[in-house]
């Protein structure tokens, strides 16, 4: 009875409870998960995804001169300049120095400044394995290997033996933490539509537009008031109509979903502080910015946890890699400092870590305009929480012998993506003995009843 | 008049529609009345079913050409459409470029992209609004979205050739067969800027350069065979261990990779490695690629399925071996006319229909494989596509594009120039879509998108709805509100110096006379019949409240546009 009543709550496909239920929700996500944890203060986890592949080689790369010749041999056309480097002024564990893309020059500042971390050649792995190993067909390596759509899905499912999963270890998060949507809204929300990360059995996200207000409702088209209608209105009518037809009935939900969230979309945003933070004239900054509202704005929704999703796509270079970087990564780099400027207006820097994820790596070697498809792949973290000027991981030592070189320089990652996100989701509030159901393979690589960290990123 | 009418249908398409003739029994005739050039009456059931025939295979046709439908018969009235020859997109592309390289509009001498990236989409509008071959022009939107290219790419938004010459060869090969159109799509420069297999060398070891796997990786995942082998009703085979075959693996894609190198763009000039268009001629992006065997790669090829190609054949004898490789496939039947399917009629085929197609497909019904004109008829006059087979799982949710491209159709949308010229801006910003603008070559959607809630739960699929959210799901409904409520803007256009196309409602406003029979032919046009007894209730209860017929004929066109019954087509 219960969860069928719960199923209805969240059947919208919006997220969104209907009135009626979300005490329902409320109420079994006190009995079900709320923990002292979660009951702490406001946490967000800000998922940004790099859709199509970022060539990542080329956004954190090896700065000694040997490691760096190895780069340039096997790199080729694809080379940066040495002297254009950014250098990182901490030296890693392994001894060694490391450098950024020329076009990061704030995202240096920031890591300078501790508030950032990098995570080197993380990946969708089903076991730790090397390149030998899958030679002699040895290892199990997740399905779909350098597809898009595949890779896309395993790093937000973090499901990667299957191509079954409709959920994202976000939504699992949001099914286990709950919602409590006094507000009606999900805590999961997208500025950038319908994603796998946050989906989960009882969530899905909610859409908000990354310009104006965020959130439009059905028009009423006054020219029609003098008769005493009210389209809006009629509209609502319209849909409270019963349909035997299953279709009809999601689409109907989906639209009462969204006029009836309209206003408190409105009103979170509008009842954000203004900051004084100027925001770079495009999307990625425009949409990191309507995040920033929405936490300024958070009193009104009454959810001390949030996640937020953010694709910024066009990282598909298998054409012009150099030139398309040398655009796209200081867009990035822009956007990420405006965020954290903001959020530190908001005094809630320290109470949202941001993240990255993208399909893969590409190949070190190039096709002689750009790079296709590889695996393993640098990432990075950023927030108040996170222990920062740090490169967290195993860098592969570039060689054209590398044992982790499956070909065409693909490199095996040296970090699975489950610990990475654990590392997340035990900050965010997740129990450890909960870990499982978020990340289902997490005990291929960490021990969810350790004492250690799964990786160390964040306090 | 029933009874010959029921025998023209058995005797021209040999597909029986006694039940739509039986359903209209006691319906009333409705279609009479109007000098009628066959002598012949129609049911409102055959309206009906003439309607269906327009909402899946064409973008909405008026009122005057459903009865045409009825009349004519869905059959030869189908026939008909197959045999009428392509209306081209790029003639358009050439006219506007030409026109404003002479310098004809002084408005764009400041800026002369702000033209010249919409002529593209131009030329879309144009052809899809006006051209007699309307179910050519809906199958090549339906295998747009299937073979994808997208104009969020500067460089083909830039030079308009390359997406009109694209469209152009769907529209080429919509009633061919699917072995040219693979063939035909995958020369095509726009494909090859796209999936970046111009230009793509072969390996060069000494300088660690290797051939590019974008289109190799493509051409199998989504344009011909999938992931995993198929049954021939779209189900997944499974291994003695129960798990599903993959269809190919990293090696294949290496050696598929070897054969799509040594391709270039065609056109005066041309030189290997041309790369850069600001502003390209014609010829370069509408000409199929050409072969510099210099640059393609010698050896032998391992395809698929055991199939080897010989070292030392010319480049393009490989990349026909390849694509008979791909195209004798036995996953390309269930696998690309699922997707045709999921496009024109539903997002949840049954096993049987698939399996019904598949067969066609492979030419089991005595025309050659890969016949489109065998393929669309068995999709679209499947007992499951036509209004009698419904079940409360059946049906679609129509794309926002489709819904403004049918309503500027069916009511009339006209203009004195006869332009209709639309830049799309404003159909994006609010819905999401716009026709041959994917963000990715995954299309808008995936087919196997699951809604969570009832739809997921019953393990069923509704792709469309993944671009439905919060956000564009009242996009779309405040679109329909501006395009009929505000007459034009159904369309956005630079006007001046062009002319934006307006609403024409005259005949709705003579309807709207007496309410009933207005909802009648909306119910007839829009939802074939469908439209449930408390929407039409609501809507009534609006026309009540309105003295003035045309707000009696825009509100009544307005709510039944937004509502769920028309939405789904179900």
């Amino acid at each position: 009875m219960f969860s069928r009543r719960r199923f209805l709550t969240h059947s919208c496909g919006l997220g969104v409870a209907a009135a009626t239920a979300s005490t329902t929700a409320l109420t079994l996500g006190l009995t079900r998960s709320v923990s002292a944890s979660t009951a702490d203060g406001y946490k967000a986890l800000v998922c940004i995804l790099l859709a199509g592949g970022n060539d990542s080689y080329n956004m954190l790369l090896p700065y000694d001169q040997d490691q760096y010749d190895e780069y340039t041999k096997i790199r080729s056309d694809l080379a940066l300049e040495h002297d254009s480097l950014l250098p990182l002024s901490n030296q890693s564990e392994d001894g060694r120095s490391y450098a950024l893309h020329p076009g990061f020059d704030e995202v240096r500042q920031i890591y300078e400044a501790r508030d950032l971390a990098f995570i080197a050649n993380v990946g969708t792995l089903l076991e730790p394995t090397d390149a030998d190993a899958i030679r002699a067909g040895s290892a199990r390596v997740p399905i779909g290997l350098g597809s898009h759509s595949d890779q896309i899905a395993q790093w937000q499912s973090v499901i990667s033996y299957n191509r079954t999963s409709s959920y994202g270890w976000g939504g699992r998060m949001a099914d286990l933490i709950d919602p409590n949507p006094a507000s009606g809204l999900s805590m999961n929300i997208s500025l950038s539509g319908t994603n796998l990360f946050q989906t989960g059995s009882h969530v899905s996200p909610y859409t908000i537009y990354y310009q104006g207000d965020g959130a439009n409702t059905v028009w009423s088209f006054p020219q029609f008031w003098s008769n005493g209608i009210n389209v809006h209105n009629v509209v609502r009518d319209l849909l409270g109509v019963d349909h035997d037809n299953m279709l009809r009935r999601e689409y109907a939900r989906r639209l009462q979903g969204a006029m009836d969230n309209r206003d408190t979309v409105v009103n979170t945003l509008r009842s954000s502080p203004e900051f004084e933070t100027s925001f770079s004239d495009n999307y990625f900054s425009a949409a990191l910015k309507q995040i920033a509202r929405v936490i300024g704005g958070r009193h009104t929704l009454g959810q001390n946890r949030q996640t937020f999703f953010l694709q910024f796509g066009g990282w598909d270079h298998h054409e012009g890699v150099l030139d398309y970087q040398a655009l796209m990564l200081p867009i990035v780099s822009k956007g990420l400092d405006e965020f954290r400027s903001a959020l530190q207006e908001l005094g809630e820097f320290g109470n949202v870590t941001t993240f990255t994820i993208s399909d893969f790596a590409r190949t070190l070697t190039s096709n002689g305009k750009g790079s296709d498809h590889g695996w393993g792949g640098h990432h990075m973290v950023m927030g108040g929480d996170v222990r920062g000027g740090e490169l967290y991981g195993t860098y592969p030592e570039l060689s054209q012998s590398s044992p982790l070189d499956i070909g065409r320089g693909v490199y095996v990652p040296t970090m699975a993506v489950e610990p990475y996100f654990a590392e997340l989701a035990l900050w965010f509030g997740v129990e450890r003995g909960n870990l499982d159901e978020v990340l289902p393979a997490i005990r291929k690589f960490y021990s969810p009843s350790s004492s250690d960290a799964p990786v160390g990123f964040l306090v | 008049m029933r009874v010959l009418h029921l025998l023209k249908h058995l005797c021209v398409g040999g597909v029986l529609v006694t039940g739509a003739v039986v359903n209209g029994i006691g319906d009333g005739d409705i279609g009479g009345g109007s000098g009628d050039d066959f002598g012949v009456t129609v049911t409102k059931a055959e309206l009906n079913e003439a309607s269906r025939l327009a909402s899946q295979a064409t973008f909405g046709l008026t009122y005057e050409s459903i009865e045409e439908i009825a009349k004519t018969g869905r059959n030869r009235w189908f026939e008909q459409q197959l045999e009428i020859s392509p209306t081209f997109h790029t003639p358009i592309a050439r006219d506007l470029i030409t026109r404003q390289d002479a310098g004809e509009w002084e408005e764009f001498d400041d800026n002369p992209f702000l033209l010249r990236n919409v002529i593209g989409r131009f030329a879309w509008w144009q052809q899809t609004m006006t051209a007699e071959d309307v179910v050519r022009q809906r199958v090549a939107y339906a295998l747009s979205q299937f073979f994808v290219v997208s104009d969020r790419v500067g460089v083909l938004r830039n030079n308009p050739y390359s997406m009109t010459s694209f469209y152009d060869v769907l529209l080429d090969n919509a009633f061919g067969n699917f072995r040219d159109l693979l063939k035909d799509v995958t020369l095509s420069p726009a494909m090859g800027l796209y999936l970046s297999h111009a230009n793509n060398s072969k390996a060069i070891p000494e300088r660690n350069i290797f051939p590019d796997q974008n289109f190799a990786r493509e051409v199998m995942q989504l344009f011909s065979i999938g992931l995993y082998e198929l049954n021939l009703d779209g189900s997944v085979k499974l291994d003695s261990d129960g798990l599903p075959i993959p269809t190919y693996d990293n090696n294949d894609i290496q050696e598929m990779a070897k054969v799509f190198t040594g391709l270039t763009y065609a056109g005066p000039g041309n030189y290997w490695g041309r790369n850069y268009f600001h502003h390209a001629d014609e010829s370069v992006f509408s000409l199929p690629m050409i072969m510099y065997e210099n640059y393609h790669e010698e050896g032998e090829k391992k395809l698929l399925n055991g199939v080897v190609v010989p070292a030392g054949q010319s480049g393009m004898q490989d990349i026909e071996a390849a694509i008979d490789n791909l195209f004798y496939h036995p996953n390309v039947g269930p696998f690309f006319c699922k997707h045709l399917i999921q496009r024109l009629v539903t997002s949840n085929p049954s096993p049987a229909y698939i399996e019904r197609v598949a067969r066609a497909f492979n030419g089991e019904s005595g025309s050659p494989r890969g016949d489109m004109k065998t393929v669309l008829k068995a999709i679209l006059f499947d007992p499951e596509a036509e209004l009698l087979g419904n079940t409360a799982t059946f049906g679609r949710l129509k794309e926002p594009a489709v819904r403004i491209v049918a309503l500027a159709r069916i009511f009339n949308y006209t203009s004195d120039s006869g332009e209709y010229y639309n830049t799309g801006y404003r159909l994006e910003y609010m819905t999401g879509q716009h026709p041959l603008s994917a963000p990715s070559v995954f299309n808008f959607y995936q087919p196997n998108y699951s809604p969570i809630g009832e739809i997921s739960a019953n393990q069923m699929v509704a792709p469309e709805f993944q671009i439905t959210n919060a956000t564009t799901v009242i996009g779309v409904t405040n679109q329909v509100g501006l395009a009929i409520f505000y007459e034009n803007l159904a369309f956005h256009t630079w006007n001046p110096p062009f002319e934006t196309p307006r609403i024409n409602l005259i005949d709705y406003e003579e309807l709207a006379a007496d309410p009933e029979a207005l909802v009648d032919r909306l119910d007839i046009v829009l939802t074939q019949g469908k439209l449930s007894r408390p929407t039409r209730d609501i809507v009534m209860d609006v026309l009540d409240r309105v003295d003035s017929r045309r707000e009696r004929a825009m509100l009544a066109i307005y709510l039944i546009l937004i509502s769920s019954d028309y939405s789904i087509e179900d």
